[in-house]
């Protein structure tokens, strides 16, 4: 595969990821296989490229105090568990198996952002003790509001080792699988949703550098196919946050998520062997 | 910095003490920095290579290695002068793995020495740990 189509790829699935907001890897993995790279080697590329994006991403928002560094460090503990499991797994794996797991996990995270509804967030009115036990609450200052927001985190003897779960994903398939850690986030650990998809956004890194470290060592890293995707996927994903910041049209994001679901079909498709 | 409701006054007191140094702006530039320097010199790698060469693509693979094995590869070919387009690429990939891992390491010192927060310097430690691990893994 020649490094022009490997790096257009990657501005491609930079750039759907940035603005349907599930990250580059979901676009990446099937377009690579469907270029008749082995789906392995894609996953192993792909996680590196997830450390890029993630990364980026989170300086801006870490620098911003909206991003809360002890959830995430609690959180990280259960993510790089999960990672290293998932990333064994894939290497042990047969392939065809990962097609049809991959294709699950887009449908499942594509249905979760398509649900998702950010109108209401209900602060913690009672944050159980072993929450408070781990200190996690905090603030940020809301700037679309023009105020101060205070939260308490719960249930996080719960929300950890559902983590563990999300960095198995995210290992197993080279993706961040922040649609995944988000919804923990909202949903289990009632944190407000900037300070959630943020805070994911940080553990994705770390994640992604523990499976990352996996694929290395089995050799199925290759730095000749990396550099083209790294760089691609940084750059789209970079013009995609422009746009997102103008474009606020839900429609736009809407039609990126069919982008998606499509592509989860056609994975499960050739899992089964329906097509090639 | 993130001061805490109901935790020690000692606490609030750092909190307030610290303001000259700033976690979360430092793991900002930590992060920042990594991305933006590994891409640098991942473009360098590149572009030098279609420079004396007229291709973009550069085809090789590592295998068997972790990254400190990769790391030191790296170092070992910069003090023997054997600057080629591949060791920009290969130390460009190497950054972006450290980037995170620098991130953690930054954290733990902080839990330990600024915050004084026994828990999260455990909690961080280990996080540092298994990474470190993780990254010794062949």
């Amino acid at each position: 595969m020649s490094f022009e189509l490997l790096f257009l790829i990657s501005v491609v699935a930079g750039f759907i990821g940035a603005m349907s907001g599930m990250g580059g890897g979901v676009v990446l993995i099937p377009a690579l296989t469907l270029m008749g790279m082995d789906i392995k080697h894609a996953i192993a590329i792909s996680i590196v490229s997830v450390i890029a994006t993630s990364s980026g991403s989170a300086s801006a928002y870490v620098r911003d105090h909206i991003t809360n560094l002890k959830v995430a460090m609690f959180l990280e503990m259960f993510t790089i568990l999960g990672a290293l499991v998932g990333a064994a797994i894939t290497v042990a794996s047969a392939q065809r198996p990962l097609f049809i797991v991959f294709g699950l996990v887009l449908l499942g995270s594509w249905a979760a952002l398509f649900l998702q509804r950010h109108e209401g967030w209900t602060p913690v009115a009672h944050q159980d003790a072993f929450s408070k036990w781990l200190q996690l609450e905090g603030k940020y200052y809301d700037q679309a509001a023009g105020e101060t927001i205070e939260y308490r985190g719960a249930r996080a003897y719960f929300g950890g080792p559902l983590m563990f779960g999300a960095g198995l994903i995210a290992g197993l398939l080279g993706i961040g699988a922040g649609a995944v850690k988000v919804l923990i986030h909202d949903l289990v650990m009632g944190l407000p949703p900037k300070v959630s998809t943020t805070t994911s956004n940080l553990i994705i890194g770390i994640t992604a550098l523990a499976g990352a470290s996996v694929y290395l060592a089995a050799g199925l890293i290759d730095p000749g196919l990396a550099a083209p995707v790294i760089l691609g996927i940084l750059v789209g994903a970079f013009i995609g946050t422009r746009l997102l910041v103008r474009l606020t049209n839900q429609k736009v994001r809407h039609f990126f998520l069919v982008v998606l679901a499509i592509l989860g079909i056609e994975m499960i498709l050739r899992g089964i062997g329906v097509i090639q | 910095m993130i001061a805490l409701e109901g935790t020690t006054a000692r606490h609030q007191l750092t909190g307030a003490k610290t303001a000259g140094f700033d976690m979360e702006v430092l793991v900002g530039y930590i992060l920042l920095i990594g991305v933006l320097l590994s891409m640098a010199l991942i473009a360098i790698g590149v572009v030098w290579r279609w420079l004396s060469t007229g291709q973009l693509g550069i085809a090789y693979s590592i295998s068997g290695m972790n990254l400190f094995d990769f790391v030191l590869t790296d170092i070992r070919q910069m003090f023997s002068g054997g600057f080629r387009p591949r060791l920009f690429v290969n130390m460009g990939i190497a950054v972006l793995m450290l980037t995170p891992y620098v991130r953690v390491f930054a954290s733990m010192l902080y839990f330990a020495f600024v915050e004084r927060n026994r828990k999260y310097t455990l909690f961080t430690a280990f996080v540092f740990s298994v990474l470190t691990y993780s990254l010794f893994l062949r």
